[in-house]
C-alpha cells in the first residue's frame, strides 16, 4: 500500500518540492528585500524595488501556473487579497485568473458520470464534448435537456477538494514568501482555505444562485441562471444558460452612448442593491462574468463567490455615500471602530485624516451636491487611477474592516467594468433610487451554508 | 420461441459438426461467466458458491468443471473476455481514433474499469492471485501469454500510430509493456480508491498519462 500512497497524485510531495523551489526563488530576492525594507522603511524606495518584484511576480506566476489546479486558485486568492502584495504581483497574479486544467472529453465525461451516476447522453438530449469556457476548478459545456431548454454545465476536475487540502497543510509549513514576512497570517490562510473549500461544493454555489436569482428578481433588467437541482452534485453544476455578449464582443459592436450609460446605471444600482438591500454581493468582479446585449440586457454568472455581509457594511458605504460620518465627534468614533474595530489612533486627528481618505475615495464615485457634477464620467482614466490609488492606500494600512475591504474590491471590479464601458452616470440619482427600495419590504436572509 | 425453432431444424444437423461444438462450447462459456458475474456483483465473489453458479447456468454442477476446471479458469476466461471486449469497444468508438494519446490511452482503462466496476471483489480476488508465482494468471505463466500478447499488440499499434503522427518519439515494443505495467498498477489504485465515485483514480490517470506524454515529447527523461 505504501507504494500505492505515493503515486497519489494529490501527494504533497511534489507540491512541496515545487513550493520549496518557489521559496529559494523568492528569497534569494523578493524577501530580502522586504526584509531591508521593513528595516528601513519602505515608502520612498518603493520604486527602486518595482523591477525587482516585477521578476519575482513573473517567476512566482510561473511556477503557480505550472503546477495548475488548485494552486493557480491560490495566486487567484492572492491576487484579490491586493493588501498582501504589491501592485506588480497583483498584476501578475491576476493573469491567472483564466486558466484552468483541461479535461478532454473523456474525462469530462467519465468525472461527470463519477459525481452523477450517468453519462451526459444519459441525461441530457444533447451534451457539447468540447467545453466553451473554462472555469477555476473545472470547464464549462453547453447542454441541451430532455425538454429542450439550453443550459450550461459545470464539471469541476476530479479530486480537486483533496488537492486543495493538501495545499494547504504543505502551505502552512510552506517556505511562502508571503508568509514568512507576516503578510498570510495563519488566520488568513484558514480563511483562504475555507473559502476555497466552500468554492468546490457546487451545491453550495446552486443555493447563492437560486438565492440571488430571487433577491435580483426585482430587477427586471438581469438574468441570472436558474439550476437545474436533478443534473447538478456537489461537482457537477447544470444551469440555464445565460445568453449574450462578453464585454469584448458587446464593444465590439461599437454601443450607443446612451447604452453604454444604461448598462453602467444599471450595475452600479444592481451593485448597491445587492449590498443594501440584500447584505450579500456577487464578489467576482471579473468581467468575464457579466454578458450584455444592446437593448441594455445584463446576464450574470459566477456565484461560487457569493459573501454574505452584515449590516455594518451597507452602514459604513452609506455614511461614505452621503457624508454623514462627519456628524460630530460622536460618529466619527463609531464608524472608525466600524471600519477598524478597536480604536487604533490614539490622535483624533488621525483618525479623521483616515476617515477622510476613504471618504475621499467616495466623494469621486458620488460627488457631494456641492460641486453641481452630477453625472460622472467613467471613462476618465484620471478617476479610476484615483480610486485605484485610495483603495490600495486603505487596504496597504491594513486597518480595514475585512468586510468592507472585500466589498470594496468587488467595487472596485465594478468601476472597472464601468470604465471599460465608457459610462457616464448619475451616481447619485441611482443612489436615490436604491435608498427608495430601502424602505420596500426586506428581503428574507441567505441560507445557512452547508458545511 | 426457441422450442419451435429446434423443432423445425433439418434433421442432418441434430447431430453438432465439431465446429459446431467449438460455438455451442464457448456460448456456454459465456452463460457461465455471465451468471457467475451477475452473482459476484450481487452477493460478491467470496460468498458464491459454484453449485449456485450451475444451477442459475442451468447445467449440471459436475458439467461446469468440464468448462472451467477451477475458478482460476474462470478468470483467465473473464479476464480474455474483457480484454477482446475492450479491443473491440475502442476500434468502435470513431472519435477517440483521432484523439490524442493522451486521451485515448486514459480511455481504454477507463472503460476497462467501468467494464470491471460491478465486479470490484472479483477483479481484487483475481489480483491477488496473479501475484502468486504458482498461479496461471501470473502475467509470466505460460497460460497468460496469449492474452498478453494479444494486449500488447494492441497498445503497441496504438503507440505506433502516435510515433507516425509525432506526438511521441518512436519507443518501440517498450512502451506497450511500461503501458501494461501502469494499467495494472491503476487497477490496483483503483480497488483501493475510497474517494467518491473513485475519482481519485480519474485524477491520477488524467495526470500520470499527461505528464508522461508531455516527457516523451520533451525528449525523455531528461529532467
Ligand atoms: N449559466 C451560464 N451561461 C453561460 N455561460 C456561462 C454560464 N455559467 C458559466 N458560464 C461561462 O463559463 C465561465 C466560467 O464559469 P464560472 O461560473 O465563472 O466558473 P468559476 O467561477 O468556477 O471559475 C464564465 O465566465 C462564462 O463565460
Amino acid at each position: 500500500m505504501e507504494l500505492v500512497k505515493n503515486s497519489h497524485p494529490n501527494g504533497a510531495i511534489g507540491r512541496g518540492m515545487r513550493m520549496g523551489r518557489l521559496g529559494l526563488h523568492v528569497v534569494g530576492s523578493y524577501l530580502g528585500y522586504q526584509l531591508q525594507n521593513l528595516l528601513l522603511g519602505s515608502e520612498s524606495r518603493e520604486e527602486r524595488h518595482t523591477k525587482l518584484r516585477r521578476n519575482v511576480s513573473r517567476r512566482v506566476r510561473e511556477e503557480l501556473a505550472e503546477l495548475k489546479g488548485p494552486l493557480m486558485k491560490f495566486g487567484q486568492i492572492l491576487s484579490m487579497q491586493t493588501q498582501m502584495l504589491p501592485d506588480e504581483s497583483i498584476e501578475e497574479l491576476s493573469n491567472l485568473q483564466m486558466r484552468a486544467p483541461g479535461m478532454h472529453p473523456t474525462l469530462a465525461r467519465a468525472q461527470f458520470k463519477s459525481s452523477l451516476g450517468r453519462y451526459p447522453e444519459e441525461v441530457f438530449r444533447e451534451f457539447e464534448a468540447e467545453p466553451f469556457a473554462a472555469a477555476s476548478l473545472g470547464q464549462v459545456h453547453r447542454a441541451m435537456t430532455r425538454s429542450g431548454e439550453k443550459v450550461a454545465v459545470k464539471i469541476q476536475y476530479p479530486a480537486i477538494r483533496t488537492a486543495i487540502e493538501n495545499d494547504f497543510k504543505l502551505l502552512r509549513t510552506a517556505t511562502l514568501p508571503g508568509r514568512m514576512t507576516g503578510h498570510l497570517p495563519v488566520s488568513i490562510l484558514k480563511e483562504v482555505q475555507r473559502g476555497f473549500l466552500e468554492e468546490t461544493d457546487y451545491i453550495n454555489e446552486g443555493r447563492n444562485i437560486d438565492f440571488l436569482r430571487e433577491a435580483l428578481a426585482d430587477l427586471p433588467y438581469v438574468t441570472a441562471p436558474k439550476v437545474y437541482w436533478d443534473a447538478t452534485t456537489d461537482r457537477v453544476l447544470t444551469m440555464s444558460y445565460v445568453d449574450g455578449l462578453t464585454i469584448r464582443d458587446f464593444l465590439s459592436r461599437r454601443p450607443p452612448q446612451e447604452v453604454r450609460n444604461l448598462i453602467g446605471q444599471r450595475l452600479l444600482e444592481m451593485f448597491l442593491f445587492q449590498i443594501h438591500c440584500v447584505h450579500v454581493v456577487h464578489a467576482d468582479p471579473h468581467p468575464g462574468n457579466y454578458f450584455f446585449n444592446l437593448e441594455g440586457h445584463i446576464g450574470m454568472v459566477d456565484f461560487g463567490c457569493v459573501k454574505k455581509y452584515s449590516a455594518d457594511v451597507s452602514e459604513l458605504s452609506r455614511c461614505f455615500i452621503d457624508r454623514s460620518w462627519t456628524n460630530g465627534e460622536k460618529q466619527v468614533q463609531r464608524i472608525s471602530r466600524l471600519l477598524w474595530g478597536t480604536p487604533q489612533f490614539s490622535r483624533r486627528a488621525k483618525t479623521r485624516e483616515m476617515l477622510r481618505s476613504v471618504s475621499e475615495f467616495y466623494d469621486m464615485v458620488y460627488p457631494p451636491p456641492e460641486t453641481r457634477r452630477s453625472v460622472v464620467d467613467f471613462a476618465d482614466p484620471a478617476l479610476l487611477g484615483a480610486l485605484t490609488r485610495n483603495f490600495q492606500e486603505a487596504v496597504r494600512n491594513k486597518l480595514c474592516n475585512a468586510e468592507f475591504a472585500f466589498s470594496s474590491r468587488a467595487e472596485l471590479g465594478l468601476y472597472n467594468l464601468l470604465h471599460q464601458l465608457r459610462s457616464r452616470v448619475d451616481t447619485r440619482r441611482v443612489w436615490s433610487g436604491v435608498v427608495e427600495r430601502l424602505s420596500e419590504t426586506p428581503i428574507e436572509p441567505l441560507p445557512a451554508q452547508r458545511r | 420461441m426457441p422450442t419451435r425453432t429446434s423443432q423445425h431444424r433439418p434433421a442432418s444437423s441434430s447431430r453438432p459438426t465439431s465446429g459446431r461444438r467449438q460455438q455451442n462450447k464457448q456460448k456456454t462459456k459465456q452463460v457461465i461467466l455471465k451468471v457467475a458475474l451477475d452473482l459476484f456483483s450481487r452477493k460478491g465473489f467470496y460468498r458464491t458458491t459454484t453449485k449456485e453458479i450451475s444451477r442459475k447456468a442451468g447445467i449440471a454442477e459436475g458439467t461446469l468443471f468440464n468448462y472451467f476446471r477451477t475458478k482460476e479458469d474462470l478468470a483467465m476466461y473473464f479476464m480474455e473476455d474483457q480484454i477482446a471486449g475492450l479491443i473491440a469497444w475502442f476500434q468502435g468508438e470513431k472519435p477517440l481514433q483521432r484523439a490524442s494519446l493522451a486521451e485515448q490511452l486514459f480511455a481504454i482503462i477507463h472503460r476497462h474499469l467501468e467494464r470491471v466496476g460491478p465486479y470490484e471483489e472479483f477483479v481484487g480476488a483475481v489480483y491477488l492471485r496473479m501475484l502468486q508465482p504458482v498461479s496461471k494468471l501470473n502475467p509470466l505463466s505460460l497460460d497468460t501469454q496469449a492474452l498478453s500478447l494479444r494486449y500488447l499488440r494492441f497498445i503497441r499499434d496504438l503507440l505506433a500510430v502516435a510515433e507516425e503522427r509525432e506526438e511521441i518519439p518512436h519507443m518501440g515494443d517498450i512502451g506497450a509493456y511500461i503501458f501494461a505495467l501502469f494499467h495494472m498498477a491503476i487497477i490496483t489504485y483503483w480497488l483501493y480508491d475510497q474517494s467518491k465515485g473513485k475519482e481519485n483514480t480519474l485524477a491520477l490517470l488524467d495526470r500520470s498519462l499527461k505528464v508522461a506524454v508531455s516527457i516523451l515529447r520533451k525528449g525523455g527523461w531528461n529532467w
